[in-house]
């Protein structure tokens, strides 16, 4: 259907010869390159998009400006897409929402006629009883309720970015008030990022064809032209950022500003920001408002004047106020036929754009009152009562409304300024910016073009800090007071009639509903609104939240400060999760040795951000390695802390349950840490490498913590100690086996002979050349060494490692074997078989306390555990039978849970499943039965197991001394 | 949340760059009474006012200080290594 198309040049964002092929609800369309899906199902003739919330009625293009619910489809399994504002691409298949069979034939449709049935808070009130059907409820609740559905299997074409920017003014809003304003800040020599949602530059004036007065730069020109030169004006500014087909979500403190631009998500931290958020249409109340083909004045003017639409052939425009006369000369300069003007007002002064319209032939109805839409699927025509009291219907099939333009305040708001109800305007502004904020514009309730550019041009340089305290400013502020006492006096709320005029489009409340809900004492805005969701929609508040807080004053008989607005929450606009979410930019740490593993076929495993080696394809030849001959493991990881100072080991003691004051030079001691509560925070080791250095290490994921720990008690210490991360600056490789010593002597220098290098010996020397940290330690039960090297030489000494120890039949393992070896030896590791509740007594580490000291972390929550005594603790078990019972498994007794289970693991070595858990303390004897439940669920079968108290593997530690 | 603060180091930087530390307490000498503990320990003044509070500068210089904030603007009043209370205003100590 050409005909709706409009003559070129017509449609500024349109490509004519361009034609673009898609699916609407299975049926082909074909649109024009330019085109949003909604301009080019409107030029195609569909009036219906979608179907309402709750009662399925037919909805079609409003705002046309992504600013209501209207229009949201299904795009190729992406829900909730704003067709107004989303360009078509070719093959794209759009689908309607809510509505079932098909947007025509929508069953649901239904619930529009019993709507007597469905009052306000009518869910709430229905389905609490019986209570124990709640279940099927759910069931039908959960079907119908929601907007758009989720395609798990769908995987949307989306890549979101994050993008940090800084700014010293963030402008947002690109219509003339941004745009003067960034232009005004940037020749001043600010680094300015200017937002704007549209496509381009000029908010508004895109679709005005009435010419500007004001600023000489635009002055005299019609709004596209003057749009086109502030954007080139913009464009040839270096030091404007501008970020097209971009809304600011949300303001936050220190000047951040929140932006989606498409799939980006960007942040903009700026010193000062300037709001030119503008004003905009909302709906007029009347019955079946929400018809197709009654849209915002604005609305058509998009669709004519960016997509060359013609939204309707014969047009009547409902208004309050002079704004409806100027956008009704504005409709008949696109080339709309106005057949008929509603000015609720009586007896005003007609406005300068009167002559236009009434040349044209528009009937004009002052005093008149909108009673009802006539038609279903289409306005068919207004059925209105004149003002000398008779009614009539006017035949139409386009309804623009426009009444007085709202100021978008939710920005402004949401940046605390304090918004003032202004009696002339009867809206709430933000009447004075703050030292961060300024706004400018239409959105502090100006309309005058002049005034605007002015206080746009002020703020530009306040922006930038040159404040123009005197004369500029104060004669400004008086010509703003003067254009407000010039206004037309505010229409009065007129309450609607009949039985449907909404108020909220999105989640379907009409002024019945919230006249129901006052009546039932929801008085305040803020109840009402939970009570009845208005504003709580998709929309954002942005069509409702004006007329809801009009129609709650009218209702009570208030005025508009008694009943307030409601708070402003970001997000402005619904933005997708994954857009809020973005990529996660952690990095990958990979150790000095990945090469190496990656070349030995190593499955690797994330362990906070670094790689480690799972295994190297076989675990159990792996453990076997390790008990039989010898095995090293890249275990670089660990945290690696650097304590040295006066005080050192008098501070490593005040933080530890243990001591390591007395520790000699060259000798290592176990550390756990805890906290006042006596709670274990981490485990690792201590290595007293001189009279005042210490080298502690920390498990791989504690480290940021312990660090951390360390620093706020040196914080407020006198102790003279620096702790230095030294984790990223050293490698380390445990070697561990039978054949260890053999292997180490081949490189060495250094006495490693059993009492050259004893169990617990640090040594400093070289290996393979290689200046090494030896710390004989390891927790794989068997003789090892652990090896600290400089980061950049530890590929030279694990290749000098695996090349001695080939006659051994050395062999990498991975953290799986190292897991099942410390397993075998009943080595808990922190995290894993600890919470937040556990304390050293518990986790059978109680040897490493020393108590009798005056002060430590920890002494006296330690010690009233001690004396209340064990509850539960944590102990091995092994399974009777060849079953491997789940971490986090329970431990059961006549079918209630005792215990649970934190490791297992299947023991090649010892051939039998092994683990620990945790048991009251009662149960924690040697050769107890216990029963243990496979699954984590809550059935499952259950299997047998024995208490097993000491290390499965060498109890008497007599290989990891020899 | 996305207040700047001013790390007495640093300059002002992200609070996302901050560990929060909690509020400035004095720990009970060694001994105490299990309720002093239990207040030291779990007790929060949870203020809506001036709150002073250790943070960490985290992913920066790695340096506690405390900082003097209103927790109902989140606007930073002052920070320092240290801060001693001042005589109106300043949250107590716990």
């Amino acid at each position: 259907m050409a005909d709706r198309r409009l003559p070129d040049p017509a449609g500024d964002e349109l490509r004519r010869s361009e034609s673009i092929e898609f699916r609407f609800d299975g049926r082909r369309h074909t649109g024009l390159g330019g085109d949003t899906i909604a301009s080019a199902l409107a030029a195609d003739g569909v009036d219906v998009l979608s179907r309402s919330f709750k009662y399925h009625r037919p909805r079609g293009v409003l705002c046309a400006a992504g600013s209501c619910p209207n229009c949201l489809v299904d795009v190729d399994g992406e829900p909730n897409v704003r067709a107004c504002v989303t360009p078509i691409s070719p093959g794209i298949r759009v689908r309607s929402q809510n509505a079932w069979p098909s947007l025509r034939r929508d069953l649901l449709s239904l619930t529009d006629r019993f709507d007597r049935f469905l009052p306000i808070g009518f869910y709430y009130k229905t389905f609490i009883r019986p209570r124990r059907l709640w279940p099927l409820y759910e069931g039908v609740l959960r079907r119908i309720a929601g907007l758009g559905r989720i395609d798990i299997r769908a995987r949307p074409d989306l890549h979101p970015r994050k993008r940090h920017l800084h700014a010293e003014v963030a402008v947002i809003g690109g219509g003339p008030a941004g745009c003067l304003a960034a232009l005004e800040a940037a020749g001043a020599g600010a680094r300015v990022v200017l937002v704007d949602d549209g496509t381009r530059l000029g908010g508004h004036l895109r679709t005005r064809t009435r010419t500007l007065d004001g600023d000489p730069r635009i002055a005299g020109l019609p709004g596209p032209e003057a749009a086109r030169r502030l954007a080139n004006l913009v464009a040839a500014e270096p030091r404007i950022e501008y970020l097209p087909g971009a809304t600011a979500i949300g303001i936050y403190d220190g000047g951040l500003v929140g932006i989606a631009q498409g799939s980006t998500f960007v942040r903009v931290r700026a010193r000062r920001i300037v709001l030119a958020t503008g004003a905009a249409e909302r709906p007029a109340l009347f019955d079946a408002n929400d018809r197709p083909g009654i849209m915002l004045a604005s609305g058509i003017l998009r669709l004519a004047h960016l997509h060359g639409v013609r939204a309707g052939r014969r047009a009547i425009v409902v208004t309050d106020d002079d704004h409806g006369w100027r956008q009704a000369a504005e409709l008949i300069a696109a080339g709309i036929e106005v057949a008929a003007i509603i000015d609720t007002r009586t007896a005003t002064a007609e406005p300068a754009e009167a002559a236009t319209v009434r040349a044209a032939g528009t009937d004009v109805l002052a005093g008149a009152t909108v009673l009802a839409a006539v038609g279903r699927s289409r306005v068919t025509g207004l059925r209105v009562r004149v003002e000398d009291g008779t009614e009539r219907t006017i035949a139409a099939d386009l309804v623009a409304m426009a009444t007085r333009p709202e100021p978008v305040v939710t920005l402004a708001a949401q940046a605390g300024l304090p918004l003032v109800f202004e009696e002339r305007l009867a809206e709430w502004v933000p009447l004075a910016g703050s030292a961060d904020v300024i706004v400018i514009g239409q959105m502090t309730g100006l309309v005058d073009d002049g005034l605007i550019a002015a206080g746009a041009v002020l703020a530009g340089r306040l922006a930038v800090g040159r404040d123009q305290a005197g004369g500029a400013a104060t004669r400004h502020r008086e010509r703003v007071a003067g254009a407000f006492a010039a206004l037309p006096d505010p229409a009065p709320t007129a309450l609607p009639v009949g039985r449907k005029p909404f108020v909220c489009l999105c989640e379907d409340v009409t002024t019945k509903e919230l006249a129901q809900g006052v009546r039932e004492g929801f008085a305040s805005l803020e109840t009402l609104k939970r009570y009845s969701t208005v504003t709580m929609g998709p929309c954002q508040g942005k069509q409702c939240h004006g007329n809801a807080a009009r129609v709650t004053a009218a209702m009570r008989g208030v005025s508009r400060t008694t009943t307030g607005l409601t708070t402003y929450r970001p997000p402005v606009q619904p933005v997708p999760l994954a857009v809020l979410a973005g990529p996660h930019l952690n990095p990958v740490r990979r150790t000095a040795l990945h090469d190496r593993h990656e070349a030995a076929g190593a499955t690797w495993m994330d362990m906070g951000d670094w790689k480690r080696p799972l295994h190297y394809g076989d675990v159990a030849a792996e453990c076997r390695a390790v008990h039989e001959r010898v095995g090293l493991i890249d275990v670089s990881t660990l945290g690696k802390l650097d304590v040295r100072g006066r005080h050192a080991g008098e501070f490593l003691d005040w933080l530890h349950p243990n001591r390591f004051s007395d520790l000699r030079v060259g000798r290592i001691r176990y550390r756990a840490m805890t906290d006042d509560a006596g709670i274990i925070l981490d485990d690792g080791t201590v290595a007293r490498l001189g009279e005042d250095r210490y080298l502690v290490t920390t498990g791989t994921g504690s480290l940021d913590a312990v660090d951390g720990w360390l620093r706020w008690w040196l914080a407020t210490s006198d102790r003279r100690v620096d702790v230095t991360n030294v984790t990223a600056r050293f490698a380390a490789i445990n070697l561990a086996g039978p054949r260890a010593r053999d292997v180490l002597s081949r490189l060495t220098d250094l006495d490693v002979s059993p009492d050259g290098l004893r169990y617990l010996d640090a040594r400093e020397g070289l290996v393979a050349d290689v200046q090494t940290v030896i710390l004989r330690i390891g927790f794989v039960g068997e003789l090892a060494y652990e090896l600290h090297a400089p980061a950049d030489q530890a590929a030279h000494l694990w290749d000098a490692l695996m090349a001695a120890g080939a006659e051994f039949g050395i062999r990498p393992f991975g953290v799986e074997a190292q897991r099942v070896l410390r397993l075998e030896k009943q080595h808990a590791i922190v995290g894993q078989d600890t919470d937040a509740l556990s304390d050293p007594r518990g986790a059978s580490m109680g040897w490493l306390i020393k108590a009798d000291r005056p002060d430590f972390i920890g002494r006296d929550a330690i010690a009233a555990l001690a004396e209340r005594g064990p509850r539960d603790v944590l102990t091995g078990f092994e399974m009777i039978g060849t079953a491997v019972p789940a971490e986090g498994a329970a431990v059961v007794r006549d079918g209630r849970p005792i215990g649970r289970v934190t490791s297992s693991k299947w023991s090649p070595t010892l051939s039998r499943a092994i683990g620990l858990a945790w048991l009251p303390a009662e149960d924690a004897v040697e050769d107890r039965p216990i029963t243990i439940r496979l699954g984590t669920g809550r059935g499952g079968s259950t299997a047998p197991a024995v208490v097993r108290t000491k290390p499965f593997y060498d109890p008497a530690g007599e290989r990891v001394r020899s | 949340m996305s207040f700047l603060i001013g790390c007495p180091l640093c300059g002002p930087r992200d609070n996302a760059e901050y560990r929060y530390g909690g509020e400035v307490q004095t720990r009970p000498s060694p001994g105490s009474s299990e309720a002093d503990w239990s207040t030291y320990l779990y007790d929060r003044q949870n203020v809506a006012g001036v709150e002073r509070a250790w943070w960490f500068h985290r992913s920066g210089c790695r340096r506690w200080f405390q900082a003097e904030r209103d927790t109902r603007t989140n606007e930073v009043i002052r920070v320092g290594w240290t801060l001693t209370a001042r005589a109106t205003g300043a949250a107590a100590d716990g």
